[in-house]
């Protein structure tokens, strides 16, 4: 799971509260995909990014077109429309904040259509399910613990979280019907 | 063994006029210096020429002998462009090559005959890209500039010296082909010295106590050796081309036509040398003696003339030239452009125009200031950061020169403006954050904390700045960053960690 990379052509929902992992996981496709080579854009319908923690988890800032919405939501998925209709891109990460916007189930539809065309991967960040069954792979992240190192001053060491495949289906195990296991995740402050 | 090849152009300067009034075509041309009467001929055309018109000769004996000829007033502006324009073109066959003075460009060919083929080929290609700016000349190949340079001036379009073959090939041509000084040429004549040959097997050690360096000088030219280092030329930022009006445009139609030449001339150069420009300079010079300048940015690296043009003229029909034009000149910024990712091995990006359309749809959007590349700024500063033009091409290395993809690390989430929070702090360190406007909303309680993390700066002015920085945890699982304003005492909530 750690190497694992959303597909091209196909939408992937990343969900979760603040404080769950969740921007930490999108921010680390960004590095992987640009210290390939490869050129994403980040649509931040809050302007939250932050770039120097980014810079430091390795995203390539060269690589990366950042939109900034300012908190209009449906400018960001206007920007996020634009996006994934010019090839080239290998990813675009839709950030949409803790207030996510209304998308129509045909709206969603319609976009699998062009990412698929465009051959983009989509990651879309988010509280809640945005764009239902349309996605490919959906995946809840959770808090799982923080770890402090040092005595006085402390320090932030790393914050622990957990992933839960969601969508496709076929995360659970075809016989016993479980949810397969979580994958964990150690961020490092 | 160096192979070099020379492009020259007969009878440069009228080519030069003739070059920016492809019109006149073989008609016989005159470019005129000094005024009426008492102007002269500066240079003749061929079809000039075979009426008896010499460089030298009055305007009215010129008239004279050839009722039907053209005359033009010599404009140094149309011959340094068309100077560039021959640079330019051979730039597109070979990546060294060298300035020879007016009507004269020699290339280096070695190794180019793995692409091209043989000399003969591309002595042609070189030809085409002369003619593709609008010149026509002869191209003479051999191992050396002295021996490439008389070639070229053969009566054939094309003459190649044999391989190791140049101090024969030279040694029955005139010594009038080395255009030595008239003292140096006079004193061979009377020694009976009228070919390269013979030049070439004077003893050395009498000719350079007779003639000094110079006739040293001479003889190595005869016998096909360079004696001065290739000086290879490089091409300038801005390519400029420009064309003197003899009468007065007040109107954008009329100047357009004009406009539209300077482009097609411009643009073909850019293409002979595949590149584009991103960015116009258009200078208008106005009868009033004034300057008009504008800049006009491309949105992505371009050689179409009518593109250009048409932005061109809804720069100035937005903002109209303060009186009538006398002379156009533009300079285009050449920029090579990949058309796709910038090594084999690099996964593909988006074409220069799709993105080009995308960033102006997205400016649009939000505003051309929300669009772009992140920068972190070289400060402690908090947020120190600037957003500059997405340019993808300008990345750093790649993963796999640099050791892999970098550890897990947790990203930050940050709140702009920072927001302001009441905390209750109890000698220092924060036990309870409100996070709520809401003065009535109960106090969070913190359930762990790092810092405080010190940092300052900017002393030195009215910007300064010093805060402790915070990590809080909350015991609903977020983690947060607050920072406590030492200069003002107030808390605020950075952002979260995420």
């Amino acid at each position: 799971m750690q190497d694992w990379l959303p597909e091209r052509g196909e939408i992937t929902e990343v969900v979760g509260r603040l404080s769950s992992g969740r921007t930490s996981l999108g921010v680390r496709w960004l590095a992987a995909l640009t210290s390939r080579g490869a050129v994403t854009a980040l649509v931040d319908t809050d302007n939250v990014f932050d770039p120097t923690s980014a810079m430091r988890a390795g995203v390539d800032l060269h690589r990366l077109l950042w939109v900034r919405c300012r908190g209009r939501r449906d400018t960001a998925l206007c920007a996020m429309d634009v996006l994934v209709r010019c090839p080239g891109f290998a990813l675009v990460v839709l950030d949409t904040g803790e207030v996510p916007p209304r998308l129509a189930l045909t709206a969603a539809f319609r976009l699998k259509l062009v990412v698929r065309r465009s051959d983009i991967a989509l990651v879309i960040l988010t509280r809640r399910r945005l764009s239902g069954p349309a996605a490919t792979v959906a995946l809840e992240t959770m808090p799982a613990g923080v770890e402090w190192a040092g005595q006085r001053p402390r320090r932030l060491d790393a914050l622990r979280t957990s992933l839960h495949p969601l969508r496709p289906q076929r995360a659970r195990h075809p016989v016993t019907g479980e949810a397969s296991r979580p994958a964990r995740w150690r961020w490092s402050a | 063994m160096t192979r070099i090849a020379c492009l020259w152009i007969p009878w440069f300067t009228a080519a030069a006029h003739l070059r920016s009034e492809p019109s006149l075509g073989d008609r016989p041309l005159a470019v005129l210096t000094g005024t009426s009467p008492a102007a002269r001929v500066n240079e003749a055309n061929s079809a000039a020429r075979e009426h008896g018109v010499h460089p030298g000769m009055a305007e009215a004996e010129a008239r004279a002998r050839c009722p039907q000829l053209v005359t033009r007033s010599v404009s140094e502006v149309l011959v340094a462009s068309a100077r560039h324009a021959m640079l330019d073109a051979a730039l597109g066959v070979s990546p060294r090559v060298e300035d020879g003075g007016p009507g004269m460009v020699y290339a280096d060919i070695d190794g180019l005959g793995r692409l091209f083929g043989d000399d003969v080929a591309i002595a042609r290609r070189l030809l085409r890209a002369a003619r593709a700016v609008g010149l026509t000349g002869h191209v003479g190949v051999a191992g050396s500039r002295t021996a490439a340079r008389i070639a070229a001036r053969g009566s054939q379009s094309i003459t190649v010296v044999p391989r190791g073959d140049d101090e024969t090939w030279l040694a029955s041509a005139s010594l009038d082909m080395l255009e030595l000084p008239a003292a140096l040429a006079e004193t061979l004549a009377r020694w009976g010295v009228v070919t390269l040959g013979a030049l070439a097997t004077l003893p050395r050690n009498g000719l350079a106590v007779r003639l000094g360096a110079v006739g040293l000088v001479a003889q190595a030219q005869a016998r096909g050796e360079d004696r001065e280092p290739f000086v290879p030329y490089t091409p300038p930022p801005f390519w400029e081309e420009a064309q003197g009006l003899d009468w007065e445009i007040d109107s954008w139609p009329a100047l357009a036509v004009v406009v539209g030449t300077v482009l097609e001339r411009l643009c073909a150069r850019l293409a002979t040398a595949y590149v584009s420009a991103d960015v116009l300079v258009v200078r208008l010079g106005l009868a009033t003696g004034a300057h008009d300048e504008r800049m006009v940015s491309l949105a992505y690296p371009s050689r179409q003339a009518s593109a250009m043009l048409s932005l061109i003229g809804l720069e100035i029909e937005a903002h109209p030239v303060a009186a009538a034009v006398t002379h156009v000149s533009i300079s285009a910024h050449a920029v090579r452009v990949t058309p796709g990712p910038a090594t084999l091995w690099q996964p593909p990006s988006p074409a220069v125009r799709d993105l080009a359309a995308v960033l102006a749809r997205l400016a649009a959007l939000v505003g051309r200031e929300n669009v772009g590349s992140p920068v972190v700024l070289d400060s402690h500063r908090p947020d120190a950061i600037m957003l500059t033009t997405f340019d993808p091409s300008s990345g750093g290395e790649l993963a796999e020169a640099s050791g892999g993809e970098p550890a897990p690390r947790l990203a930050f989430r940050r709140l702009r403006p920072p927001r302001p929070v009441d905390v209750d702090a109890v000698s220092g360190d924060p036990r309870g954050v409100r996070l709520r406007a809401d003065r009535a909303a109960a106090m969070e309680p913190v359930v762990a904390c790092a810092g405080p993390w010190r940092a300052s700066g900017q002393w030195w002015d009215e910007r300064a700045w010093a805060r402790d920085e915070w990590d809080v945890a909350f015991a609903d699982g977020l983690l947060c960053r607050l920072s406590h304003d030492r200069l003002t005492g107030h808390w605020y909530l950075d952002g979260a960690y995420d």
